[in-house]
């Protein structure tokens, strides 16, 4: 669109444009966006090497991408399947899954320091299993829970920034990027953040690995897999946040609303009363040389969910109470003998803590790692049904095989429920996603490796693979092998 | 004897079908209620195009806000109205961007509340949309996509002719009549222009609307004729005129052709529209409009009352007039 009158100069900007790596653009159901390199082919830099736009003091912006992802599950071994009426388990027959979505990032700078955003997107997608049967590891993380083949038009974000400098001892020079106009600003400031967005745009951000559209696909290398953060179905909440960067620290605090129900779109707008509370700090270092961050991150969920123990008292001091005679909203379990947390659903609170790493190790090779511990005694309201999580991983680009804009990475996460959580399953009951009327519990585990070849500059194709063991934390089950295909592109 | 009772049977078979057809009472999918189509982002008028593009390469961003009052009412055979569609609100985001004498933009509409009340008319069960920001906190309308250009005249001579041409992306449900699930394509001739303290605009076009929902109440019957004129004083505001107060009428509406001008066809509504508006020919200026109204034939579409507010933000880029 933004083609207009300089249409021969984009195409010959395009054969020219450079390209970028690990700490990558693009942004998921519920990933933010990341930076693009100042040689990428996009609008802006088009517009920007032809004079028509100040690339560097920003008073609007727009990019875009496209991203196709397409999964191949093999057939698995798997003794019983949706046992005594469950519904939740990872079918046992080959499989596959896609997804694609469109973006456009748009902003535009109202008045000094305030910026407004608006993120249209467009996704179609298949899930395996009608996105059940795996916990803390589902295999592509632009899956949605209210998608479907069909493409859908939705606005995945909406909001206001308004930045203060509070001055300091360095001058940032914010770059264009999606979702973030370029400007120059002191080392210490204020952000404040309203509207609608995922709360990854701001919090538990990682340079190494956050990106589903150009690193790993699997959602354990995206964000902590235990972070029930509250979110719509797509992964998008309404809120505030408030951050206050002071040189190489960082502090953020933000409230958002949680689903009216769990894991459904509805949203919940009596913010004063359910809520989901995040808290981080974060620390910029060099370590030999070398940039790196630690972010720790506390959330604290007000919302209305069942607990696992007064689902499990409910059954057992009232057999009617099971999954199968559910009134209330509930994911549609026809097991007669199952607790089911239908019956017990009322303002609970939620908490977790979690540690945040990354390193460069090389100008291009970066490590991760996450690890979070959530209280796991509710439900899970909106992420996945994880208690506790661990992943690390490494990405790197191919400076050393001479394919400088290649990137390949690998990764290892592993997630696990309480021992409460278990019990409930283990007696058939189900949650959001797992549930398969029996279970020998052991930790969800994955290991990913993925190599993406650059093409032209602006187009990514990647290969992946991915080993799941134990999906749904039952042991009894797999272990599941997923081939992957990614097209991603840039503009 | 077979045949004569096979075709027996078979005429049973077909008189079933047919009184249980006509025993149940049809329940239309729903439709795109919304008859307020705002001008593309720069485009000056609530509704209407100034048709003003000029300069190098520009921008537009802007933020539509409106609600109508009973949109949507089906007349009952006592001679009073359901309220099918009593309250809509929607928030229009666009942008365009804008070179020399053209103009390319996109509009993205969300239901802020669609509301009403069911009812069966005509043997036709009725059921109403019940949509918030909290069912739907993100749902979106469809999609504008469009192209404007001025063919004729200098962006603020006396008369300007242009056209345009916009492609309506379906998304969302019908349920909620904020889609006809199908594409939908508008082709218009545009004219405006600014004689003195006088400006005026006005369009003659197509809806091309291939849903036919008759006779189902309220309903679309195909495409349409779309018509509309605005004329309004320009007043000066501002050291220098740095911006100008734009204050008059906007009459639009549309009719299908399959009953041109037909009553039960044709929707026609009335605003009273105030814009002011940076005159800048550089840098970034603001829009701010505001538009009250209702409808003149207050059916089809048209409501019974509306309200419309607007601000836009605009860059005509060193724009030489």
């Amino acid at each position: 669109m933004r083609h207009l009158g300089v249409t021969s100069g984009v195409l010959g900007a395009i054969v020219v444009a450079g390209i970028l790596l690990t700490s990558v653009p693009a942004r998921a159901q519920a990933a933010p966006p990341a930076a693009h390199e100042d040689a990428a082919f996009d609008i802006m830099n088009v517009l920007a090497h032809h004079g028509l736009h100040d690339i560097n003091e920003e008073s609007w912006n727009a990019y875009g991408q496209f991203t196709y992802i397409s999964s191949w599950k093999l057939p698995f071994q798997a003794p019983y399947t949706n046992a005594n009426g469950s519904i939740n388990s990872l079918l046992p027959g080959g499989e596959q899954s896609f997804t694609g979505t469109f973006t456009l990032f748009l902003g535009v700078r109202l008045w000094r320091g305030g910026e407004a955003y608006v993120v249209p997107e467009v996704i179609a997608e298949r899930p395996l299993s009608q996105l059940r049967g795996i916990g803390g590891s589902i295999q592509n993380f632009e899956l949605q829970k209210t998608g479907s083949e069909t493409p859908q038009i939705y606005r995945s974000r909406t909001f206001l920034r308004q930045t203060i400098n509070l001055g300091g001892g360095r001058r940032v020079e914010k770059t264009s990027d999606p979702m973030q106009l370029a400007a120059v600003t002191g080392s210490r400031r204020l952000v404040f953040t309203a509207g609608s967005f995922t709360i990854l745009d701001m919090f538990d951000r990682n340079s190494v690995s956050w990106d589903p559209r150009q690193t790993f696909l699997n959602m354990a290398f995206m964000t902590y897999s235990s972070w029930d953060f509250p979110s719509d179905a797509r992964g998008y909440s309404w809120g505030g946040v408030a951050e206050l960067f002071w040189d190489e620290w960082a502090a953020r605090i933000g409230r958002i609303t949680p689903p009216q129900n769990p894991n459904q779109l509805p949203q919940e707008f009596r913010i004063w009363q359910y809520y989901g509370d995040q808290i981080e700090l974060q620390h910029d270092h060099v370590l030999l040389g070398q940039p790196g961050t630690v972010r720790l991150l506390g959330y604290r969920n007000n919302v209305d969910t069942g607990r696992f123990d007064d689902a499990i008292a409910a059954v057992q001091a009232n057999p009617m109470k099971n999954a199968a005679a559910c009134q209330g909203f509930n994911y549609g379990s026809g097991n007669v003998t199952a607790p089911d947390l239908c019956w017990v659903r009322r303002p609970n609170v939620k908490l977790g803590i979690g540690l945040n790493l990354e390193q460069h190790v090389t100008t291009d090779i970066g490590v991760f790692f996450r690890g979070m511990y959530s209280d796991g005694q509710s439900e899970v309201d909106a992420y996945n049904p994880a208690d506790r999580s661990l992943s690390i991983g490494a990405v790197a680009k191919g400076s050393a095989w001479h394919r400088p804009f290649d990137v390949t990475g690998i990764g290892f996460g592993a997630s696990w429920i309480s021992d409460v959580h278990a019990r409930y399953l283990a007696m058939g009951g189900v949650d959001g996603f797992v549930g398969d009327g029996h279970l020998n519990q052991a930790p969800e585990g994955v290991g990913e490796i993925f190599y993406s070849v650059n093409l032209f500059k602006a187009l990514w194709l990647t290969a992946d693979y991915q080993h799941l063991v134990n999906p749904g934390f039952n042991a009894d089950r797999g272990p599941v092998e997923i081939f992957s295909g990614r097209v991603h592109a840039e503009f | 004897m077979r045949s004569s009772s096979l075709a027996l049977v078979a005429a049973i078979v077909v008189a079933g079908l047919w009184s249980s057809r006509a025993q149940a009472q049809p329940q239309p999918q729903g439709f795109a209620v919304e008859r307020l189509y705002p001008s593309a982002p720069g485009g000056g008028w609530v509704v209407m195009d100034a048709l003003d593009m000029r300069g190098g390469l520009g921008g537009v961003v802007g933020m539509t806000v409106g609600y109508a009052h009973d949109p949507l009412r089906v007349p009952t055979a006592d001679g009073s109205h359901l309220a099918l569609v009593a309250r809509q609100a929607f928030a229009d985001f666009g942008l365009a961007v804008t070179y020399d004498r053209y103009r390319l933009y996109l509009n993205l509409a969300s239901p802020l509340v669609i509301a009403g009340d069911s009812g069966t008319v005509g043997g036709y069960q009725l059921k109403a949309p019940a949509v918030d920001v909290g069912s739907n906190p993100d749902t979106v309308m469809d999609a504008r996509v469009g192209f404007d250009t001025r063919l004729l005249g200098t962006a603020t001579g006396p008369f300007r002719l242009g056209a345009g041409a916009q492609l309506l992306i379906p998304n969302g449900n019908r349920s909620d009549y904020v889609t006809d699930g199908t594409f939908r394509a508008m082709l218009r001739a545009l004219f405006a222009g600014d004689v003195g303290s006088f400006a005026y605009a006005g369009q003659l076009g197509v809806h091309v609307r291939p849903l036919d929902d008759a006779p189902a109440p309220g309903s679309p019957q195909g495409s349409e004729l779309l018509f509309g004129v605005a004329g309004g004083l320009r007043l000066p505001l501002g050291a220098e005129g740095a911006a100008s107060l734009v204050i008059g009428p906007e009459i639009y509406g549309e009719s299908a052709f399959k009953s041109l001008f037909g009553s039960g066809a044709t929707g026609v509504e009335a605003l009273l529209t105030t814009r002011v508006e940076g005159t800048r020919d550089s840098g970034g200026q603001v829009r701010v409009k505001l538009g009250t109204g209702g409808g003149l034939s207050p059916q089809f579409g048209a409501p019974e009352w509306r309200f419309v507010v607007g601000v836009e933000l605009f860059d005509h880029s060193g724009a030489q007039r």
